[in-house]
């Protein structure tokens, strides 16, 4: 085994076509990562001149996979700029839609691009991989062939809520613009109680309620050999898989954790938040074991090694621009995406994120006891709609009882302002920031998940979180970094949406 | 209320030149008067969520941008759906129509729609765009008297 440092570009192009990450290696393991997002985006500039209204439809086309939740944030933002609160029934169904999305976001992620990644021939000598085939196998697989075909289903409440698909932009200042009829919404509640029943029998393999008694390792142990539909389920696959090639101990990020918070509470509503705080999702930071309180004022932009015109520091995305300078640092500046940090430090965003700011059993157990591995993140976005699942069942069943409450609180007049639209996208934090001038947007600054958890290092030569993550995993075939693959994907990362438009591989014909 | 029978499917992003050309000729078929039955769609980025909107439906056209290595810039070619499906790899969030018409008879219940693709290479022409909705209508009229 060579000692010899060699950097070298690896093949991630089925994380997604536009991410790049090199890599210097010292006895086959990861020593140093750049990650670099290829496209710049642009959609800051898009924005600046146009109608205060125009990014609840601009922003939406951003990304084809989170187009809800930058729509909720856009309205958001607008939101605070008039000066208005949603009814109860509106930020209930804002809600529902959001959920939706997560949710499918969820089990597709999983099963359709992490545990596929267990059919991946480097694992051919495993004891698992014979059923990874043929359960996760790409294009075949029969688990994956049934999580497209339940995530369709959910997904149609989108199109019942929303009154247009796909793009809806039914979220306005002030509420919602549609007011679904009582017959739309048992519609809504069928599909969330079948992909409930869905999701326990075959992702979990037990009940919710069982699932919830699981709070830490030991008894995620007990859990995992009670049953053999425990370890039959995707969570036991992923559990059994990722122990084997040893993914708990890999992928170890900057042990910093950052949410905004998500999915405001309906005032009335019986459901209550996971943590402290006006939503659902807490808000907060945790470095260490302290959870602190989250202020948006603490994020920073910094681009001293992204492809835009240097600036001091780190600014505040009210004060940042994005004003792309493509050359003149070669060999310096590496990446399309910028750098956010909170407090100026680097921070990992996503499910994971949210469950240790939650203070959520399981997961603050595994974190605690093995740091911010890549299994327990992945867990982490697997078991999501687990908690999620009865809270989207309890809100229609209160739109069903408050049918004839208001969806819709008239804003005053446009005015200008200053609004902040934050959001946990399934990925993880997403702001936008928006100042509107003279009646037109001046300036819009949108960071998202891959944002923050891909960004390259920031002014004080810091590595970003997956660059951070990245050392010490394992890579044998540099042609096939099918470990750095596990890592990388435990972050979930969507480039379309963090450094450009979509990408050009969606387009026919081109290789993913 | 009830689905059309045929649709037409933009896909793609308006704010992107290279991956506009669907968008841009839904602009063209939302000025014109269709054919009866013939339902026209936005599709955008929605890739793979699209299913549901093939469901329920006999003829199915999409309108995309075309990688350069299949057509020539202001070329115009029609794609059969099955011919797409088959340039399907896994899936990302970059997945695109090859996917959904791959998965398409995997997990929507039978019958599905003829499924077919027109497009041409980015950047799109004047002329080719004209051409794409004359080829679609002429698609569409001849699946009729079929």
């Amino acid at each position: 085994m060579t000692t010899k440092r060699v950097t070298c570009d690896i093949p991630l192009n089925r994380v997604e076509g536009d991410l790049e990450i090199k890599v210097a290696l010292e006895g086959g393991r990861v020593v140093d990562a750049w990650s670099s997002g290829t496209m710049f985006r642009g959609f800051e500039r898009i924005m600046e001149g146009r109608g205060p209204l125009d990014g609840l439809v601009i922003t939406p086309r951003i990304c084809g996979i989170c187009s809800l939740t930058h729509l909720y944030a856009a309205a958001r933002a607008l939101d605070q700029i008039y000066g208005v609160a949603p009814p109860a029934n509106a930020v209930r169904l804002r809600n529902l839609a959001l959920m939706v999305e997560t949710v499918q976001s969820d089990v597709r992620q999983s099963l359709l691009m992490f545990l596929v990644d267990f059919a991946n021939p480097a694992h051919a000598g495993r004891s698992f991989y014979p059923d990874a085939v043929a359960r996760y196998e790409p294009l075949r697989g029969a688990r994956c062939l049934e999580a497209v075909r339940e995530t369709k289903q959910l997904l149609e409440i989108v199109a019942i809520i929303g009154g247009q698909w796909p793009h809806t932009s039914f979220m306005v200042p002030g509420g919602v613009v549609f007011s679904p009829a009582l017959p739309d919404l048992f519609k809504c509640r069928n599909r969330v109680v079948r992909f409930k029943r869905w999701y326990e029998e075959t992702v979990l393999g037990c009940s919710l309620e069982r699932w919830q008694q699981v709070d830490g390792g030991e008894a995620l142990d007990r859990w995992l050999g009670e049953q053999p539909a425990h370890r039959a389920g995707d969570v036991g696959q992923l559990l059994r898989m990722g122990g084997e090639i040893g993914l708990d101990a890999l992928g170890q990020g900057p042990g910093r954790f950052l949410s905004v918070g998500s999915l405001p509470l309906p005032s009335g509503s019986a459901v209550s938040g996971w943590g402290a705080g006006p939503d659902l999702v807490p808000a907060g930071f945790v470095d260490g074991k302290t959870v602190h309180p989250f202020s948006q004022q603490m994020v920073s932009e910094h681009v001293a090694w992204s492809w835009y015109a240097d600036q001091p520091g780190g600014l505040h995305p009210f004060a940042s621009v994005t004003d792309p300078v493509a050359s003149g640092a070669e060999g310096h500046k590496y990446s399309w995406v910028k750098a956010p940090r909170y407090f100026g430090l680097t921070v990992e965003t996503g499910p994971l994120a949210e469950g240790v700011v939650a203070g959520h059993p399981l997961l603050t157990d595994l974190v605690r006891a093995n740091g911010p591995s890549a299994l327990t993140r992945q867990l982490a976005r697997l078991i999501r709609p687990a908690l999620m699942l009865p809270v989207m069942e309890r809100w229609i069943d209160e739109l069903i009882a408050e049918h004839s409450g208001k969806f819709y609180q008239p804003a005053p007049l446009l005015k200008d302002g200053q609004g902040v639209g934050l959001i946990q996208a399934a990925r993880g934090a997403l702001g936008h920031w928006v100042t509107i001038e003279k009646g037109r947007i001046a300036r819009y600054q949108i960071i998202t998940p891959t944002g923050w958890n891909g960004s390259p290092r920031d002014a004080n030569g810091v590595r970003g979180p997956w660059e951070e993550a990245l050392l010490g995993t394992p890579l044998e075939d540099p042609d096939n970094p099918v470990m750095a693959g596990h890592v990388i994907r435990s972050f979930d990362p969507c480039l379309v949406c963090a450094v450009h438009v979509v990408g050009s591989s969606r387009r026919i014909g081109l290789a993913m | 209320m009830a689905v059309a029978d045929r649709a037409i499917i933009c896909v793609g992003n308006r704010f992107m030149a290279e991956d506009d050309t669907g968008l841009r000729v839904f602009e063209l078929f939302s000025g014109i008067p269709l054919p009866d039955g013939v339902e026209l769609v936005d599709g955008g980025l929605g890739g793979l969520n699209l299913l549901s909107l093939l469901e329920g439906r006999t003829e199915v056209i999409f309108v995309d941008t075309l990688d350069v290595s299949m057509t020539a810039i202001g070329e115009v070619i029609v794609l059969d759906g099955r011919e797409v499906a088959a340039l399907a790899e896994s899936y990302g969030h970059a997945a695109g129509l090859p996917y959904l018409l791959h998965m398409l008879p995997l997990v929507c219940p039978p019958p599905w729609p003829r499924c077919r693709v027109v497009g041409t290479a980015a950047p799109a022409t004047r002329e080719s765009l004209l051409a794409i909705v004359r080829t679609t209508l002429e698609l569409l009229a001849d699946a009729s008297a079929a």
